[in-house]
């Protein structure tokens, strides 16, 4: 198999792709692949990598014009043209490069996001626009001795959300942040509505009017990309659509 | 203090440039109060405490904070919260937790430390409530806990099988409210001692290459483990061990070194973590015969005995012929039922389907053991102080010691979080009592940083560096792996002082410092290196089974002559080993039976 792989840094005029033959064996990862690639071919690669197992949410990349986890993706699924996914056009994922699916996987840096160098993106706009959700606990009263209690019925829906790993895979799959580079995003509204629900919390509506703007919950068009591509199956357009509700309820009410 | 030669101790085989370029450095140096290296729970735990002191502090991580380590842990966290009852109704206290704990650690842990966490474990699991923590609960609403090995009761407060993730982000959260200054991507690359105390770090910025100082009254060391120095490791590529060689290198005794945990179960193929919260909610081991070979093993506990005892286990099944072809045994869920795995393991469901295509809800999960913990680290006091003043230590990287020859499951996310906390406040203490560092220190160590940079750069090529280190992993895992001898961990230190020889000569063929990752993957290998050496003397040297020091030449425990820590130091190039005793408090040494 080959893998071509995207190559930039700051002082080139135009990226280029790298062709890398390597043998393929059973269980060989996408980033097992860029690491044979780093050993044996070119040791100037950039990616992040660190847990290797899917929980980190580190080496999110386009593989394939798809946002995935490069240590979750295995190079033979995706030759046998197992792990298709059908995504909502946007232009990053445009077939604008020459590569042949069967034997090639093809690996770019995450859309969206300001590359650094190579498969490596500047982070700092996605994290900024999760920080400005204000993700942290606002308990509704003062802390007691012990737990506070939580009806165990309502930790399998906060657990859709709190699974999140904060990969940005959903960010460089969604249209609208292609379009509008001001747009929260997915995962920033998902984690909102975590607190929103967290039956510990209790600043109600006012919660979600963090994001009561243009840019947040009402510039999403549910393409739908960012569940599909979710590697943790965490459902943002339910959390959009049910925080949308809310607060029409609530105008309506006004 | 130009006398007495300790000024600049770091990296001493090279000769600091006589003039201090201070235009070219001073603008990337940066003063706090506190130093916190390494942004897993340890490290975020006690920058929530500092910036609630009002101290400057900041973070340092070579990764993000929340790619950390922790994020991995799986199974849960112990604590004598008392909230599912034990057999006949009987209820847990954190005595009986910190029975388990000094029992599991085959009497090696430091009672005084391991009555501090299990009394403090109570507080720490319903801080991390009061901070949002999203916990499993019970029918009655109070946090669920489960069984694990080693332990009298159903004591591990749990987040289905993602509890490490469920903390870690919390924690991200709670700093990150406090605008908490972090150095993220930056590698550190020395400690910095001046007139015998520390007083800084030097560290690579990762993403353009500069060098840094760092000045600080305190530094605390919240680096992890070594488990990549292993090549079948459960541990995040990550793992090598940074700040246990940052503190070799300024002088500072590492302990316990030979106590190395294997985790019983981890996915044949990838070795990623298989909790030991399977075998909490029923999970059993089969061998290739069919038989439930735990049983013969630890009539009592069974498949729950302490992960010493079951990798000891699974690996003699394995030896003996009763594995399957490949080397591993079975992780059986399937009698769990699909609902009890939805609820209670969903993530080591889909990680054996992502990475070894199999669903347990339909058949046997492969696994073998795996390095899994690093028992051993930096050798600090019940205060997380090492023997260097201003240096501290705590988390896997630290060895207080609280886990002894074997740690339990479930008691390392809780030795984070209290200890990151506690170790904050003596911290907070001694800087209110510690006068202002000198800049120069710091200075000279950046050149000094500069000019092996330079050195390594301009070395000539004759091996590829990846390839010494999958030699040493290798030689890690095969000869001081679960079952270990005299005479095969002889020929393991000899392999692993040549490549340490062979290592020094090479260099990476990426010259350009911005963005180098095989630069940083070159200084981890080169500590690397040093700490298998460590653990290969430090193992040698104890002529006794202990947890998880298993010899074969020396299979008793021998509490006359090796009930004591292990220390062990780098004078100049010698590792030097010496031994102090452990502290014993309410539990008298006795026999580990399960």
């Amino acid at each position: 198999m080959k893998l071509k792989v995207y190559r930039y840094h700051k002082n080139m005029e135009n990226p280029r792709y790298d062709t890398f033959e390597l043998e393929l064996k059973p269980g060989l990862t996408v980033l097992g692949a860029l690491f044979q690639f780093q050993q044996n071919f070119d040791d100037s690669i950039a990616f992040h990598y660190s847990c290797r197992g899917a929980v980190c949410g580190t080496c999110a990349m386009l593989i394939n014009k798809v946002p995935r986890l490069a240590c979750r993706t295995q190079v033979e699924s995706l030759l046998n043209g197992d792990l298709k996914i059908p995504l909502s056009f946007y232009p990053a994922i445009e077939e604008n490069v020459d590569w042949n699916p069967k034997e090639e996987v093809l690996v770019e840096p995450l859309p969206h996001l300001p590359v650094i160098k190579d498969l490596i993106v500047d982070m700092d706009k996605f994290f900024d626009y999760y920080k400005e959700i204000e993700p942290v606990f606002k308990p509704a009263d003062s802390t007691p001795k012990k737990e506070r209690l939580m009806d165990p019925e309502s930790i399998p829906e906060l657990e859709l959300y709190t699974n999140c790993i904060l990969c940005a895979a959903c960010f460089g799959s969604c249209p609208v942040d292609g379009n509008d580079p001001e747009y929260l995003g997915p995962a920033a509204l998902a984690k909102l509505y975590r607190f929103y629900i967290d039956p510990r919390e209790a600043n109600g509506i006012e919660r979600i009017k963090t994001a009561d703007m243009p840019r947040g919950w009402w510039d999403c068009k549910f393409h739908g990309n960012c569940r599909r591509v979710c590697p943790k199956d965490v459902p943002p357009l339910i959390a959009i659509a049910k925080a949308r509700e809310q607060l029409e309820k609530e105008g309506e009410e006004r | 203090m130009e006398s007495g030669g300790d000024n600049v101790t770091i990296l001493k085989t090279l000769k600091h440039n006589e003039e201090i370029s201070v235009a070219s450095t001073v603008e990337s140096i940066h003063y706090h109060d506190v130093l916190i290296i390494g942004g897993g729970l340890t490290g975020l735990r006690a920058a929530f405490q500092v910036s609630n002191s009002g101290l400057s502090g900041a973070l340092i991580s070579k990764v993000h904070p929340l790619r950390s380590h922790s994020v991995a842990a799986q199974g849960g966290m112990n604590a004598s919260l008392g909230n599912v009852p034990g057999d006949d109704d009987a209820s847990d206290d954190w005595k009986m937790h910190a029975y388990d704990t000094v029992k599991g650690s085959d009497y090696l842990a430091d009672q005084d430390a391991v009555e501090k966490m299990c009394l403090e474990a109570i507080a720490t699991v319903y801080e991390l409530e009061h901070m949002g923590t999203v916990w499993s609960r019970l029918e009655n609403g109070k946090i669920a806990q489960r069984p694990f090995g080693g332990a009298g009761f159903p004591r591990t407060c749990y987040a289905a099988d993602r509890t490490g993730h469920n903390a870690l982000h919390t924690l991200y959260e709670q700093v990150l409210n406090k605008n908490f200054p972090i150095y993220e991507e930056f590698f550190v690359t020395s400690l910095v001692k001046d007139k015998g105390r520390c007083i800084g770090c030097t560290a690579i910025e990762i993403m353009t290459g500069k060098i840094h100082g760092f000045i600080s009254k305190a530094v605390l060391m919240a680096t992890g483990g070594f488990g990549r120095v292993f090549n079948r490791s459960t541990n995040a590529l990550i793992n090598t061990g940074d700040g246990l060689t940052l503190a070799l290198n300024v002088g500072v005794p590492l302990k316990d070194m030979e106590f190395v945990q294997f985790h019983p179960t981890t996915l044949y193929g990838t070795n990623i973590l298989m909790s030991e919260g399977a075998r909490g909610e029923g999970g059993i081991l089969i061998n290739s015969q069919g038989e439930r070979f735990m049983e013969k093993y630890a009539p009592n506990s069974v498949d729950l005995a302490p992960r010493d005892v079951v990798a000891r286990s699974i690996e003699q099944e394995i030896r003996e012929g009763r594995g399957f072809d490949g080397g591993y045994v079975h992780l059986d869920l399937t009698h769990l039922g699909s609902d009890r795995i939805m609820e209670r393991l969903p993530g080591i469901r889909q990680i054996a389907m992502d990475f070894a295509g199999v669903d347990p809800i339909e058949e046997p999960i492969p696994i073998q053991p795996g390095q899994h913990y690093s028992m051993g680290g930096i050798d600090a006091d019940i205060n997380g102080a090492t023997m260097l003043p201003g240096l501290y230590a705590a988390g896997e990287c630290a060895c207080i010691s609280v886990h002894g020859a074997n740690r339990l499951g479930g008691n390392s996310l809780l030795e984070t979080l209290v200890f990151g906390r506690l170790v904050a406040d003596k911290i907070i203490d001694y800087i209110n009592q510690t006068p202002e560092p000198d800049i120069q220190a710091v200075q000279l160590a950046i050149n000094d940083i500069e000019s092996k940079i330079k050195e390594v750069m301009g070395r000539k090529k004759s091996a590829n560096i990846f390839s010494v280190k999958d030699e040493m992993t290798e030689t890690m895992f095969q000869k001081f792996g679960i079952f270990r001898d005299g005479q095969t961990m002889e020929k393991g230190l000899k392999e692993i002082l040549n490549m340490e020889n062979k290592f020094s000569h090479l260099t990476i063929d990426n010259k350009n410092l911005a963005v180098n990752q095989t630069l940083v993957q070159f200084l981890e290998i080169e500590g690397m290196l040093k700490i298998a050496e460590v653990v290969a003397r430090c193992a040698i040297k104890r002529e006794e089974s202990r947890g998880s020091h298993t010899r074969t030449d020396h299979p008793d425990r021998d509490d006359e002559n090796y009930l004591k820590h292990t220390l062990i130091e780098l004078d100049d190039k010698n590792l030097n080993i010496s031994y102090k005793p452990v502290t014993i408090g309410m539990f008298e040494p006795k026999e580990r039976v399960y």
